[in-house]
């Protein structure tokens, strides 16, 4: 059991789906339009895309809530819709705006679908504390979930998604609407569960910090189609968005920056000269020597590497 | 699935449902009063009236009937409706489950209610009117409950198997589709005096063949030849329509979106 695809947690290929919705005048939405993504057995990859790009479509569709119109899609193995009852067992969803019986509380949301993944007595009630503590929830497990806050429904439904100790979890925008202590303490808690658990999880995120923390790849969709996929860096590295080169000069900055090797734009702004530059580290030491040469005084410098923030701009684009 | 995770996913729903129904404070409401309302205002009905002692216990029987029926089928409808209107839906459908769980689960918690519904209201129709529910036996009274429980695990699975067709806004058409074939069941006439259409219909709903098995407990003599046999066939029969039904409908509400849809 050492093939390639055998180590593939997801082996999806042009899986598409289109919407039709309205009895009387159908209107149809091509959600997705032959999307093929692999992701290894214990990665952590994100799908990072504008609104509408079709990213819970296809979460849905891998984790079988879904099923596709074309293509294929292999999830731990299994066929996600002929094998889709075996599938389940083994892998689970949250998503971030979550929600659940209102009057049930906090534990016997757990609890429900604890037995539903066929849990039962001291292993049910082990697996319910456990969880209730690792999310922090202990003060809130008599409480009706209708009256937790939006960070606390989001932890239970962490705590749910997790009741059947997956190997694949799906997190459709984990942190959405978390202030940002709530923040960082979840995606800690996501990272541990790979780090821990050599769990699989496919994340959505509209917070690049998070996909560049969290995620050894990520895969950008728009318009249900993958328009680019890889590591942060390989992503920013073949949009070509360049390092800036940020320089406080003095008495100003020359004519020649702007078109010196590997620089590809400069500006000025608020006393700064931004130069953006193909590679940071390779054209600095020139820029700095040639500047030192003509007498110029360089009294401050700053390099920033582009966000991904940016890479997802020019790709939304 | 082995029979222990069956078991415990029936048990789940069981819990599930039992835990909303402690929890809503407009449960006893909806468990007690219309039934209640029914059987005062159709008793006093029949004393205006001046119907005979038999003549009221037919029409009684109908109405704790169709009051057993209800408060159960609407149970077994609670296997998606609650998690429709919480939107969660898309939860119970993640989890490694057949839609068996969830309507042989519900349908247990409504045949608890059921039968406390049923003692009820016979307590409170021998009290007010004097008609002794339990006058023909533990065994008869076993069938014609069991009977009820049985319509009414099927017109719940089917309300469910609408709601996962056309959303919670079928709702309303949902309950009015099923009650409606119901009314048809004889459950305040014998079937003998309805249009031949609607007898036809009457004929094919088993509870019409309950009704007139417990019926003639009570003096009247019976309109079919085997009315518990015929009762329990169409009701296997219908039970396994409806499943596969609501099971059709799962299925394409898993393809058109829909389960996403009413979830989150
Ligand atoms: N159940 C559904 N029925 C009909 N259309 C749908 C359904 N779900 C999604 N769509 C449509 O499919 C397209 C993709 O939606 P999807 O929810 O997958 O996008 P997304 O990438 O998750 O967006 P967001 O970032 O806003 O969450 C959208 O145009 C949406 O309107
Ligand atoms: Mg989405």
């Amino acid at each position: 059991m050492s093939s390639p695809a055998a180590s593939l947690a997801i082996d999806a290929r042009e899986v598409a789906k289109t919407f039709r919705s309205g009895w009387f005048r159908p209107r149809t939405t091509e959600a997705l339009r032959g999307v093929t993504l692999e992701v290894p057995r214990g990665a952590i990859v994100g799908l990072l895309g504008p609104n509408g790009a079709g990213k819970t479509t296809f979460l849905s569709i891998l984790a079988t809530l879904l099923i596709p119109d074309r293509g294929s899609a292999r999830v731990l193995g299994l066929d996600v819709v002929r094998d889709s009852l075996a599938l389940r067992r083994r892998l689970n969803m949250a998503s971030g705006r979550p929600s659940f019986l209102w009057s049930l509380r906090v534990a016997e949301i757990v609890a429900f679908y604890g037995r539903l993944y066929g849990l039962s007595g001291s292993v049910l009630r082990a697996r319910v504390d456990r969880l209730i503590e690792e999310y922090e929830l202990t003060p809130y497990r008599r409480v009706p979930y209708s009256e937790l806050s939006t960070g606390l429904k989001q932890r239970v439904a962490l705590a749910k998604s997790l009741v059947n100790d997956p190997e694949l979890l799906f997190l459709d925008e984990p942190t959405l609407g978390l202030d940002p202590d709530v923040s960082v303490r979840v995606r800690a808690h996501i990272a541990a569960l790979r780090r821990e658990r050599g769990m699989t999880i496919v994340l959505t995120t509209h917070y690049m910090r998070e996909a560049e923390e969290l995620c050894d790849d990520v895969a950008f969709i728009k318009a249900g189609r993958i328009l680019d996929a890889g590591t942060p860096d390989e992503l920013k590295r073949r949009i070509g968005l360049g390092d800036v080169i940020a320089l406080r000069l003095e008495p100003t900055a020359p004519a020649w920056l702007a078109t010196a090797a590997g620089v590809l734009r400069c500006t000025t702004n608020d006393g700064w000269t931004e130069c953006t530059v193909d590679e940071a580290e390779k054209r600095l030491p020139d820029l700095l020597g040639r500047l030192q040469a003509e007498g110029v005084t360089v009294r401050n410098v700053r390099v920033r590497e582009p966000e991904l923030e940016e890479v997802f701009v020019e790709l939304a684009r | 699935m082995s029979w222990r995770a069956d078991a415990l996913a029936v048990w789940a729903v069981v819990v599930r449902n039992a835990l909303m129904a402690s929890r809503n404070v407009f449960f006893f409401f909806e468990l007690l009063f219309w039934p209640i309302v029914g059987v005062l205002s159709i008793g006093l009905m029949t004393r205006f009236l001046g119907l005979t002692p038999a003549q009221t216990s037919f029409v009684l029987i109908g109405t704790i009937a169709l009051s057993v029926v209800n408060v159960c089928q609407l149970e077994v409808a609670y296997a998606v409706l609650m998690d429709v209107w919480a939107k969660s839906i898309k939860h119970q459908f993640l989890a490694p489950i057949g839609i068996r769980h969830l309507t042989i689960g519900s349908w247990l918690v409504g045949m608890v209610r059921g039968v406390a519904l049923f003692t009820l209201l016979a307590v409170l129709a021998w009290w007010a009117f004097g008609f002794r529910v339990f006058a023909a036996g533990g065994g008869p009274v076993a069938v014609f409950l069991i009977g009820c429980f049985l319509n009414a695990w099927i017109v719940g699975v089917f309300v469910c198997a609408l709601i996962t067709l056309f959303g919670n806004r079928a709702e309303a058409f949902a309950w009015a589709s099923v009650n409606l074939v119901l009314v048809l069941a004889g459950i305040y006439y014998p079937v003998s005096v309805l249009p031949p259409p609607a007898a036809a219909i009457a004929r094919a709903i088993p509870l019409t063949y309950f009704l007139d098995a417990y019926r003639a407990h009570f003096g009247f003599t019976s309109e079919f030849a085997a009315p518990i046999a015929t009762g329990l066939g169409l009701s296997v029969v219908y039970a396994a329509l409806a499943h596969l039904a609501f099971y059709s409908c799962v299925q394409r509400a898993r393809r058109t979106g829909l389960l996403l849809k009413m979830s989150e």
